[in-house]
């Protein structure tokens, strides 16, 4: 049996790898994904850089021009974007019958959750760069030699962030049956994720009640750090935020292992 | 250690959806190295079967031993040891034919040289060397089919399940499998395989042992030889000219019951091979497919809303299909869908289906062909009188046909009719009558 063991550890770690490199393929033959991502980018950064360029934001005393704020919301909100559709896109593999092969193979379920997880996370971290390399181009955020290693420190970040966040859309994923339920998750989970995260308003711009709402939201200490790493500023302290990332993550990576084990595939 | 490598005891499925009992406490042992055929109509419970021992369903009741692992305490060294090809597609239609063997002999943890051979081999097995770089999505139905058999031999498993892994295969290919299937058990990997087939020739040729189920249950298993011997004597078939009064069948089955030698009447309707399938001509540039082929598909097809919805949606030709097709055959389809199913139907054939259900049609009185299938000793002798009893009863024979008995005579035998699954309640009625006067007996 020992022999098995090693089998086993060896596997697994290239299972994983198979497993994400399936979702960058996937990701990078569909040329209309690609497209339409960037433009979806590409668009939020004008409009919303735009429409609330009047606003003063004023963080821990520090005057924070506008566009630089948004542009750097906007490179976290793609990562809940790109996380969750890239989870969802189990529930095609569930459809087409490829989960059977998947959920069939000696493998943990740990193991198909932490591979397709890490290839969405990779393409996040893709995006994210493209991005903020736009915004940068733009001179949304200014020209200064240090934005160098900021982009370098901004991607473990974004992994980190990528993994809660994919973690939840292959949770949904599992339980869903359909596509028809796609438009209840736009319109209950990633809206409100987005819009109370704090990637357009400034926490302290907002009432109480609302700061109360999006302190529950997870996503709100990811676009915290983002901003602390690109524009060094931030409303909570980069530990908490690191804390609450880390903890979101590992959460739904293991209610998801577990969804994955409970689910039964019918044929 | 036992000699078996699959070990059933007392194993239930109960659907919670529906509250469906699709297997209903079967045991059985398979021995290393054994053929084990699994035969029974559609919706029989082969499928949930092997799903529960593939550890992708869990059982209900009951327990199931897979290379000495238990499929509920060890699941994932269950599936270590075993290999299964599904009923339905399971291919990731994105990749190309390469990538999913490749994938796959990742999975099944295998070095990097070892895997390059193996894919080699089973794509050159299946012949599809040159399409390896194609997408998937751009494979005919039956190079799918022979991916997804090539993959599931890539680790060379002891235990292969195989759900109807033929299915839809011209016959050179069938052929080609089932030459590999033997040469799998019987060579140096001696492995054990489960196969669940409609094709009896192939059950026949292959298995060592075979299973019939129905309902649920295992109802005959027994060697292809044995099955038949219990069926001693010869098949009887007899075919009948238009019959106004299908309730004329009960009597004469109890009269022929009571010739000496007969052992078992039984009753079907070729009623549905003119059904909601008409003529179909063969397209001319896919001389691999036989019409024997699509009809399978299409049975399968009308067996279920689902697929009916997405052939509407895809196939014109199959939505026309519908509209020409006898009513009752379209009284069936209708059944099969609830208010809910209905919103996704195609406008026109919703309209056809909401007015068969207000029952806007009249019923047509329609023309059964109905057949007798007797299994009788020293038929030859007993044919005259047979046929005397017949014409007693003022009905006009068609013709007549006397064979020894088939593993398809067997199944027939156990399982009732060959289309019962399908047939309309009115055949099913006359069936249930018949039943109750042999129960009587």
């Amino acid at each position: 049996m020992s022999d098995l063991n090693i089998e086993d550890v060896k596997m697994n770690y290239s299972a994983v790898w198979i497993l994400a490199k399936r979702e960058i393929k996937a990701f990078w033959r569909n040329k209309a994904r690609v497209i339409s991502s960037l433009a979806q980018g590409l668009l939020f950064l004008f409009i919303f850089s735009g429409g609330f360029s009047s606003l003063d934001i004023t963080i821990d005393g520090v005057d924070i021009e506008s566009r630089a704020f948004t542009a750097s919301g906007i490179a976290a909100i793609i990562i809940l974007f790109t996380g969750i559709f890239g989870g969802l896109g189990l529930m095609r593999d569930k459809m087409f019958g490829f989960m059977k092969e998947l959920i069939i193979a000696p493998v943990s379920r740990r193991t198909l959750m932490f591979g397709r997880t890490l290839g969405i996370a990779i393409q996040t971290m893709v995006q994210v760069t493209i991005i903020l390399g736009l915004s940068i181009a733009l001179g949304f955020l200014g020209y200064d030699i240090s934005l160098i290693w900021r982009l370098l420190l901004v991607l473990p970040v974004a992994l980190l962030a990528s993994i809660g966040i994919v973690g939840m859309g292959l949770i949904i994923s599992t339980r869903l049956r359909d596509f028809q339920s796609f438009g209840l998750i736009q319109t209950f989970i990633i809206m409100p994720m987005f819009w109370m995260s704090g990637a357009l308003f400034a926490f302290n711009n907002v009432p109480d009640a609302m700061q109360i709402i999006m302190m529950c939201n997870p996503f709100t200490y990811s676009v915290d750090l983002f901003r602390l790493v690109i524009l060094g500023v931030s409303f909570f302290p980069f530990w908490l935020d690191l804390l609450v990332m880390g903890g979101f993550g590992t959460i739904m990576i293991l209610i998801g292992a577990w969804s994955f084990n409970k689910m039964e595939i019918s044929q | 250690m036992t000699d078996n490598i699959i070990e059933v005891k007392n194993l239930t499925k109960i659907y919670d959806e529906g509250n469906v009992l699709a297997v209903d406490d079967i045991s059985f042992d398979i021995k290393k190295g054994e053929i084990f055929a699994l035969l029974g109509p559609n919706g029989a419970g082969k499928t949930t079967t092997i799903s529960m021992l593939a550890t992708l369903l869990t059982p209900t009741k009951g327990d199931a031993i897979v290379n000495t692992y238990d499929v509920k305490k060890d699941p994932d060294k269950v599936r270590k040891s075993i290999g299964i090809v599904f009923q339905e597609p399971s291919l990731d239609i994105e990749m190309k034919g390469w990538e999913n063997l490749e994938l796959h002999a990742i999975l099944y943890g295998m070095s990097r040289k070892n895997r390059q051979v193996k894919i080699k081999e089973v794509l050159d097995l299946v012949d599809l060397e040159d399409k390896a770089d194609t997408f998937v999505k751009n494979y005919s139905g039956g190079m799918k089919r022979r991916l997804e058999i090539a993959r599931g031999l890539i680790h060379e498993p002891k235990v292969l399940f195989l759900d109807e892994p033929t299915l839809g295969l011209d016959p050179q290919t069938r052929k080609k499998i089932r030459e590999k299937i033997k040469e799998l058990n019987k060579g140096d990997s001696n492995i054990t395989i489960l196969i669940t087939t409609h094709y009896m020739e192939e059950a026949d040729e292959l298995a060592d042992r075979i299973c019939i189920m129905d309902h649920g249950k295992i109802i005959a298993m027994d060697t292809s030889e044995n099955l038949k011997k219990q069926l001693s004597g010869d098949v009887i078939e007899i075919k009948f000219e238009k019959v106004e009064n299908l309730l004329d069948f009960p009597h004469i089955i109890e009269e022929l019951s009571k010739i000496s030698g007969v052992r078992n009447v039984s009753l079907s309707t070729t009623e549905d091979q003119h059904d909601i399938m008409p003529n179909i001509n063969l397209p001319s540039n896919m001389p691999n497919i036989t019409s024997e082929m699509i009809r399978a598909r299409m049975r399968e097809v009308i067996s279920d809303p689902k697929k009916m919805l997405i052939a509407w949606k895809r196939f014109p030709i199959a939505s026309q299909m519908f509209l020409d097709a006898p009513l009752a055959a379209k009284k069936k389809i209708a059944d099969m869908f609830d208010q809910k199913l209905l919103e996704e139907v195609p406008e026109n054939i919703k309209q056809e289906i909401i007015k068969i259900k207000k029952g806007e049609y009249k019923e047509e009185e329609k023309d059964f062909e109905p057949a007798l299938s007797i299994s009788c000793e020293n038929g030859g002798k007993q044919l005259p009188l047979i046929i005397q009893s017949i014409n007693e009863n003022n009905l006009y024979i068609k013709n007549v046909n006397m064979h020894q008995p088939t593993l398809e005579d067997v199944f027939l035998h156990h399982v009732g009719s060959a289309i019962r699954e399908e047939s309309s309640n009115r055949v099913d009625g006359i069936k249930k009558i018949i039943q109750m006067r042999q129960l009587r007996k």
